[in-house]
């Protein structure tokens, strides 16, 4: 069982930082909201597992790329927010382009494939 | 960190908070979407995953986790000790032992095989092997390129006269360079300075911080007072630190080495000693060595006369530490080896009572681990109580390490060197410390390993203790089995070690020992310099000694065998021709009273023994040789009327005799190595002085025969010898046994400690293999209930539970054997008149180990053969 989540985050760990960081762009989020926004941002294909979310979470937080502040929610819950800072704000652009590069990269090699393989 | 700690929890408490706002959204959204209260938890909680677990993977992200963890590890682990006593008193008492008894010996290895010499830069200081005489040492320290070269005796000793009683001191006589090239200083006054050891410059002594104080009272006035050593006026110069216990931790006084190349005998022929040195700074052992080999030919140029040509050829240059602890290394190092083994025994059984009692928590761990926690941090919580364990034993060893280090030191040679200076301290703490741990994690490893892989479902379904336990019962007879190999390679060691001990107590050491107390008589050198003064004292003092009560016999000689002491006569044989390359005879001269042959019962084979007439200013030269001289240098020939000499005199003596080969350099070997044969001469005037020319030795040991015991002796000796002179200190009065007792004091010790050791591993591998076979019926219960229901007799099962423990016994004993047969070859130097895989030894060892398994299993069995079919079915 613990396998399951630590594969998991050791699969997403950068990608996932990165779509965490993206959702915050928005605004200030609660980590339910994230994961929310993720699912439906990705047409219901990315499901982020807890188990990989609120370890990913603390741990931008403790990078300092997010902050956390206590809330009260509409339902008059109270709940853990976290928004972007301005070193996060930073990390998401390099890592924005990095991911830019990285797809790129990866497309004109499927690109080059196919083109190959049509020939 | 109080204030830590409060953080800490807040942050748990919001984890908690975060985690539960998040399971109550998600609830929430299903319930918008219609679906029931309940069901839209239960479906939120699924969706979320194990809570527990995601704690856990996000907890981690904070950092500093571990050290939470693992005080959470080791509270609970204390609780669980707590909570079994029993348990916890077998597994620490079992660690004490182990631990206390490997921290004993590491503190005696690291005290004499590890720590440097306490001499500043210790690794630049080096030690030539073999002796040589004074004359060789000047012509290396005047002449080597690389090392400043020092020369010091063995102990000496010394009459120290004057105010109280005479008192015999164990001194050594060292080069006037040697305190400044070790870098020793003195704790009061000076060291030596270069030249004292010049005849003429050399009436100095420096005295142990110890003399100092018993024998001067802590005089702060000693420097510059004269005290007189073997009736010589000597000044004292120095008072040396407490801890300067060197060469030998009874030196008690140093006195310049009499450099004397006038003393041709004492110079070059007589007085060898052990030469060390430091190297200059820039040169390599190698470029000592290289310079000792061009040294070589420039010694041997300037003997007098011609020496050997293979004699120093195989001299080397060792470390000064090596040279030190020498032989004493092997012992160690052995004891070392068998500690270590009963160490891992301990560990064996402590792993094997943890996996007994693993099988009984299978379903707490299975339900932890259901409860999210992985299966590392289950080992882990495993590994730390083993640990707390482990740490507690050796908290509790270290306090029995006190108690078995004075045990060691009094079973240990006392001549061991740098024993004296060995004590428990940070070093061996910080060991301790370590093996501990590290011994907590060996054992606790292996059941750990085995329950965290543990079968949920199974385990929680059965509820009972079957799930898994196939797996470690497989593994604990593995222990077991290794456990039985080990204490039999111990016996075994054991066993040949006090074969070895009795077979050399009983070699008959060529002399009869019974009824014999001996005691040494050391006027002062000067005495016998006056012709005839010698021999009046001895004559008059052996009548005297006579006529005492209960004495039959009495006689004397200038060195006893096994007491270290001899004259070495490098001599001429007649009609021997020294082959090429050979060294010439080099004889043990024992220089006796006509009696001592009687009184010692030593046989006389063939020609005449010693009479008066031989000792008288006119007589004829005569000697006695061992048998084994007359077959090495007159093989098939009657040895009577040929003759021998001392390389520098002219006159030849005689053999009119010869007698018995006997033990006289140990219990093992009848003369070292370098010497080629015996001599016995008749104590007069023509005793063979080994420093010159003729002259009676003044120091002699007496050997009586008497029924009495040699303490109530001692008071009658002492004053028949100072109504004779008030001079004359008598020392080492002992039975002739006490010598060979103390001739085999070392592998005495060596064996009574393995015994100590293989007696320990006996007892914890019988408990071993007690518990195992107790565990495996508590387990087969339900199946003995059976058998026992379809008609099986109680002595088939008893044979069936013996069997059991039978079949892991031979298994180990087998294993043990052949582990045995190669690790006792390690030993074979410690061994005497027994080989390493001797026979009967291990037929014995093996007989003995089966029986101590058998008889271990034999209890359980009891058990298992009253089980009651009823009950036993009824159990689940």
């Amino acid at each position: 069982m613990a396998n399951r989540y630590q594969n998991r985050i050791e699969l997403l760990q950068g990608t996932l930082d990165l779509l965490i960081l993206q959702t915050l762009r928005w605004g200030a989020q609660h980590g339910y909201g994230i994961s929310q926004a993720i699912r439906a941002n990705s047409g219901d294909i990315l499901q982020v597992d807890t188990g990989s979310l609120y370890p990913a979470l603390h741990r931008l937080e403790r990078q300092k790329w997010i902050a956390a502040d206590w809330k009260v929610s509409e339902n008059k819950q109270r709940v853990r927010v976290y928004r972007l800072t301005n070193a996060g704000k930073k990390h998401l652009v390099s890592e924005r382009s990095r991911w830019a590069q990285l797809s790129d990269a990866i497309a004109g090699v499927l690109e080059s494939a196919k083109k190959e393989s049509e020939a | 960190m109080r204030f830590a700690f409060w953080r800490r929890k807040q942050r748990h408490e919001q984890l908690e908070e975060e985690i539960r706002s998040h399971l109550e959204m998600a609830a929430r959204e299903r319930v918008d979407r219609g679906e029931s209260r309940g069901q839209a938890e239960s479906a939120a909680r699924r969706e979320f995953g194990n809570v527990a677990l995601v704690k856990d993977v996000t907890r981690r992200q904070w950092g500093w986790i571990w050290l939470e963890e693992l005080l959470q590890d080791l509270r609970y682990g204390a609780r669980t000790l707590r909570k079994n006593p029993c348990f916890t008193a077998v597994a620490v008492l079992t660690l004490v032992l182990g631990i206390g008894a490997n921290t004993a010996i590491f503190s005696i290895v690291d005290g004499v095989l590890l720590r440097p010499l306490p001499f500043p830069q210790p690794n630049r200081l080096v030690a030539l092997t073999y002796y040589y005489p004074k004359g060789a040492f000047v012509v290396m320290r005047d002449q080597s390129r690389t090392m400043d070269v020092v020369a010091n005796t063995d102990s000496t000793e010394f009459n120290l006269t004057g105010a109280d009683l005479p008192v015999r001191l164990t001194g050594t006589s060292v080069s006037a360079n040697w305190f400044a090239v070790l870098g020793a200083q003195a704790a009061m006054g000076r060291t030596f300075r270069d030249a004292e050891d010049r005849p003429g410059k050399d009436d100095l002594v420096i005295l142990s911080h110890s003399l100092w104080q018993r024998r001067f009272s802590s005089d702060p006035n000693i420097v510059g007072r004269s005290v007189i050593l073997e009736g010589i006026s000597r000044q004292v110069v120095g008072v040396m630190p407490a801890d300067f216990r060197f060469p030998s931790p009874k030196t008690e006084l140093w006195v310049p080495l009499d450099l004397d190349p006038r003393k041709t005998g004492d110079y070059w022929g007589s007085s060898y000693m052990p030469v060390s040195a430091r190297l200059r700074p820039g040169t390599t052992l190698e470029q000592a060595r290289a310079d000792l080999t061009q040294l070589r030919p420039k010694v041997l140029a300037a003997f007098g006369w011609r020496m050997p040509d293979d004699i120093w050829v195989k001299s080397s240059v060792i470390s000064l530490q090596e040279a030190i602890v020498g032989d004493v290394r092997t012992s160690l190092l052995i004891l070392l080896g068998a500690v270590g083994l009963l160490l891992l025994i301990a560990c064996a059984n402590v792993a094997n009572l943890l996996l007994a009692r693993a099988a009984g928590r299978q379903r707490e761990i299975a339900l932890r681990s259901a409860l999210g926690a992985g299966r590392w941090r289950i080992a882990r919580q495993l590994v730390s109580e083993s640990v707390l364990l482990s740490v507690l034993g050796g908290a509790l060893g270290l306090g029995t390490a006190g108690y078995g280090l004075s045990i060691l030191k009094a079973t240990l040679p006392a001549d061991m060197p740098r024993l004296a200076n060995v004590s428990v301290d940070t070093r061996v703490l910080v060991f301790t410390a370590l093996l501990s741990i590290l011994t907590g994690i060996l054992f606790g490893l292996v059941p750990a390993a085995g329950a965290s892989r543990v079968d949920l479902t199974k385990s929680l379904k059965t509820g009972g203790d079957r799930g898994g336990a196939s797996g470690n019962s497989r593994l604990s007879r593995t222990l077991v089995i290794c456990e039985v190999a080990v204490a039999t390679v111990l016996v075994i060691a054991a066993g040949l070690l006090v074969k070895s001990l009795w077979n050399l107590s009983n070699t008959n050491p060529g002399f009869r020992p019974e009824y014999i107390v001996t005691a040494r008589i050391t006027p002062n050198e000067s005495f016998c310099e006056a012709a005839g003064r010698c021999q009046t004292f001895y004559n008059d003092l052996l009548v005297r000694v006579r006529t005492l009560p209960e004495v039959k016999d009495a006689a004397a000689v200038n060195g006893l065998p096994l007491s270290g002491i001899w004259a070495t006569i490098p001599s001429d044989v007649e009609g021997y021709a020294v082959p090429a390359g050979a060294h010439v005879p080099m004889l043990l001269e024992r220089v006796v009273t006509p009696d001592y042959l009687r009184v010692m019962g030593i046989p006389l084979l063939q020609g005449r023994s010693f009479t008066e007439a031989d000792t008288a200013e006119n007589a004829q030269r005569v000697a006695l040789i061992s048998k084994s001289t007359a077959e090495r240098y007159w093989p098939g020939k009657n040895p009577i009327g040929e003759h021998f000499k001392p390389r520098w005199m002219s006159q030849w003596w005689t053999v009119v005799g010869v007698v018995g080969d006997m033990r006289e350099f140990s219990m093992t070997r009848n003369l070292a190595d370098w010497l080629d044969g015996a001599i016995y001469t008749p104590y007069g005037p023509h005793a063979i002085n080994d420093s010159g020319p003729e002259r009676p030795p003044a120091e002699l040991t007496l050997v009586i025969r008497t029924s009495q015991a040699a303490s109530q002796f001692a008071g009658d000796l002492q004053s028949v010898v100072s109504q004779l002179n008030g001079d004359v200190p008598v020392t080492q009065i002992e039975t002739l046994h006490g010598w060979i007792s103390e001739a085999v004091a070392g592998p005495r010790s060596t064996a009574s400690l393995f015994s100590i050791f293989a007696a320990l591993a006996l007892v914890l591998g019988a408990v071993g293999v007690y518990g195992v076979i107790s565990y495996s019926v508590a387990q087969r219960t339900r199946e003995i209930g059976i058998r026992m229901a379809l008609g099986a007799r109680r002595e088939e099962v008893l044979f069936l539970v013996v069997g059991q423990g039978a079949k892991l016994a031979a298994a180990g004993v087998a294993i043990g054997l052949a582990g045995a047969l190669l690790l006792t070859r390690l030993m074979d130097s410690l061994l005497y008149g027994v080989g390493a895989s001797d026979l009967k030894t291990y037929a014995a060892v093996g007989i003995l180990l089966m029986l101590v398994a058998t008889a271990a299993s034999y209890i359980p069995a009891r058990r298992a053969m009253r089980v009651d079919p009823i009950v036993a079915l009824r159990y689940e």
